[in-house]
């Protein structure tokens, strides 16, 4: 690592400082507007409330305007499913493209790099009339269904597990363990990367907005509807209450990163290593 | 898969509806549809001949016609100049922007480095459905902080960001670019952390200035590092659809300016936009863009090759 400057004044610190200002300050400002009343809301340059009325968080979670829980419960399980049946899948595929042969290895890449490149929203259509078919419309696991197969992820796993030296591989078919055993036996060794794949899919699926609009049914909604259902056009609701809802949306997932956020790093810079 | 059945879709006739759709979502507009033509059977009870015609099943494939009508739809011209400009100008923005951004903050000391890569990571963590909330409240509108902060300082009138046909899209890349130049710096600054302290020392010795080391040193250590982030918003870009969703309720924002292609395929797919029930145009939508984005990635792809000859 580089430890040519350490100057805590330079010109960098400086313009690093601004921009990291710029990028986050109206997160700032949300949180605080969720004290605000509409008026105080309607004027963006003020940052702190007169007084701070918790109001909107107690109207938010006593399901005054929605059911906000059921919203917040729905996402977490459809993210949090959705990304481990997606590192589990792409892990098991990432590992058998890098250590073994099979028939068809280099077309079935070439499939998998091939759905990276077609993004899962431009099938929406086909997928809702598969799902429809399948029965599964309205239900929540046709959002994680879908979302399960990724090809990034397959090659990001791929290029992982490459990384492993044969030699591994070799002694433990030396040592009688069975090819799920040493699967098994490797994983530890690709920690950071699972950990990695794990978060960025969690937040795509948190995310995720197309999908839920179209599929689920009104009591599997999840956040993204949620809020744009408490920022509907007719303006019933305080802006307050949508901000403390937003705040609500952001706080889990930033509190995941702010605990894996070394070994991501480390993750990253491997990879960024080729 | 689902590509294929795309492709089966795609050459289905717009009225054709397979049976297990008719109980699956009859309150999609088809409820209007199935009453006309209650009334018709109802009417043509004495009229045999003619019941057998309303009886008679649409014609389940229809060719190519869906494809002449996506390519000869002029909304659909609309959507994907908006989507390619969008994408072209966002990646335009935020690489450069994110390539700088690392470099500085490269030089930050250790300690505050890691805070402020996080800092600028935010946008990226919450939903765009926040993102494009805080732009109508907070960067919108005569007293927003765009307004009184950028434009009016330059000496320009106030801009009304949503309601005026040639900012609709910049407020839409203004919020991708916001959204994710954090990951891309995270990204870049990993690759450049990577470089080794000797190739720095060595350009000192040499006498490089700061221009030609960051030519030669960092920018060849990232490069792959900058089409990885350039194909993800390519990919981000022709898939976007929340964003604009919020910030412009479903529709495509005045005169369709901000209309981009996914806006369109649910607008066509779905009604509620724009009333009409038609799954195969869409698909044959999807469809048209599927190559169209493979395209576009392989001559990025193909580049990076060439890049890496030379």
């Amino acid at each position: 690592m580089r430890t040519t400057s350490t100057k805590y004044f330079s010109p960098a610190v400086l313009v690093s400082l601004l921009a990291g200002l710029v990028f986050s300050y109206p997160f700032l400002w949300m949180f605080l507007s969720a004290f605000k009343t509409n008026k105080e809301i309607y004027q963006p340059l003020l940052l702190f409330p007169d007084d701070y009325e918790w109001d909107a968080f107690a109207s938010l979670f006593s399901g005054k305007y929605l059911d906000f829980i059921r919203f917040f419960l729905n996402s977490v399980f459809i993210s949090c499913a959705q990304a481990l049946f997606a590192t589990v899948v792409t892990a098991s595929a990432g590992f058998a493209f890098a250590k073994l042969d099979f028939p068809l290895k280099g077309a079935l890449f070439l499939l998998a790099v091939l759905v990276i490149l077609v993004p899962k929203q431009a099938l929406a259509i086909p997928l809702f009339e598969w799902l429809t078919w399948l029965e599964l419309n309205g239900s929540r696991w046709a959002v994680i269904l879908p979302g399960i197969a990724s090809g990034l992820g397959i090659v990001f796993f791929t290029q992982i597990f490459s990384r492993i030296p044969n030699e591994l591989i070799d002694l433990a078919r030396v040592e009688g363990a069975s090819l799920p055993r040493t699967f098994l036996a490797i994983l530890p060794l690709v920690a950071p990367a699972l950990v990695t794949y794990g978060l960025i899919h969690f937040i795509l699926a948190w995310q995720e907005h197309l999908f839920p609009l179209i599929l689920l049914s009104d009591a599997n909604q999840t956040l993204p509807l949620g809020l744009a259902k408490l920022r509907d056009s007719s303006h019933r609701i305080p802006e307050a209450v949508a901000m403390a809802a937003a705040t609500f949306t952001l706080v889990p997932v930033v509190a995941l990163f702010a605990v894996f956020y070394g070994k991501m790093r480390t993750a990253l810079a491997e990879l960024t290593l080729h | 898969m689902p590509l294929c059945l795309s492709v089966d879709l795609a050459l289905q006739h717009p009225d054709y509806v397979p049976d297990y759709r008719e109980d699956a979502a009859p309150e999609r507009g088809e409820g209007a549809v199935s009453t006309i033509s209650g009334t018709v059977d109802w009417l043509n009870i004495s009229w045999e001949p003619e019941e057998q015609a309303a009886n008679k099943p649409v014609e389940k494939y229809v060719g190519l016609e869906n494809f002449s009508y996506v390519l000869g739809d002029p909304k659909f011209h609309k959507a994907l100049k908006n989507t390619s400009l969008y994408v072209l100008v966002t990646i335009g923005i935020a690489l450069p922007l994110a390539f700088f951004l690392a470099h500085f903050l490269r030089q930050v000391p250790g300690l505050i480095r890691p805070v402020l890569s996080f800092l600028l990571l935010l946008p990226g963590l919450c939903l765009s459905g926040v993102l494009a909330t805080l732009f109508q409240l907070f960067f919108h509108g005569r007293e927003g902080a765009l307004n009184q902060w950028l434009v009016t300082p330059m000496g320009l009138d106030p801009i009304n960001w949503l309601l005026d046909p040639s900012f609709v899209l910049p407020a839409l890349v203004l919020q991708a670019v916001w959204r994710w130049t954090g990951f891309i710096v995270l990204f870049f600054l990993c690759g450049m952390e990577a470089i080794p302290n000797a190739y720095y020392e060595a350009a000192k010795v040499e006498g490089a200035n700061t221009w030609r080391v960051m030519r030669s040193i960092t920018f060849p250590a990232v490069r792959h590092v900058a089409v990885f982030a350039a194909v993800f918003l390519i990919i981000d870009g022709f898939a976007s659809f929340s964003g604009a969703y919020n910030l412009l309720g479903g529709s495509g924002g005045i005169l369709d300016s901000g209309l981009l292609l996914v806006t369109y395929l649910y607008q066509v797919a779905f009604p509620g936009g724009s009333g009409q029930f038609d799954f195969p145009a869409a698909a044959a939508m999807s469809l048209l863009v599927v190559p169209l984005t493979a395209l576009v990635l392989f001559l990025v792809l193909f580049g990076r090759n060439r890049l890496f000859k030379a």
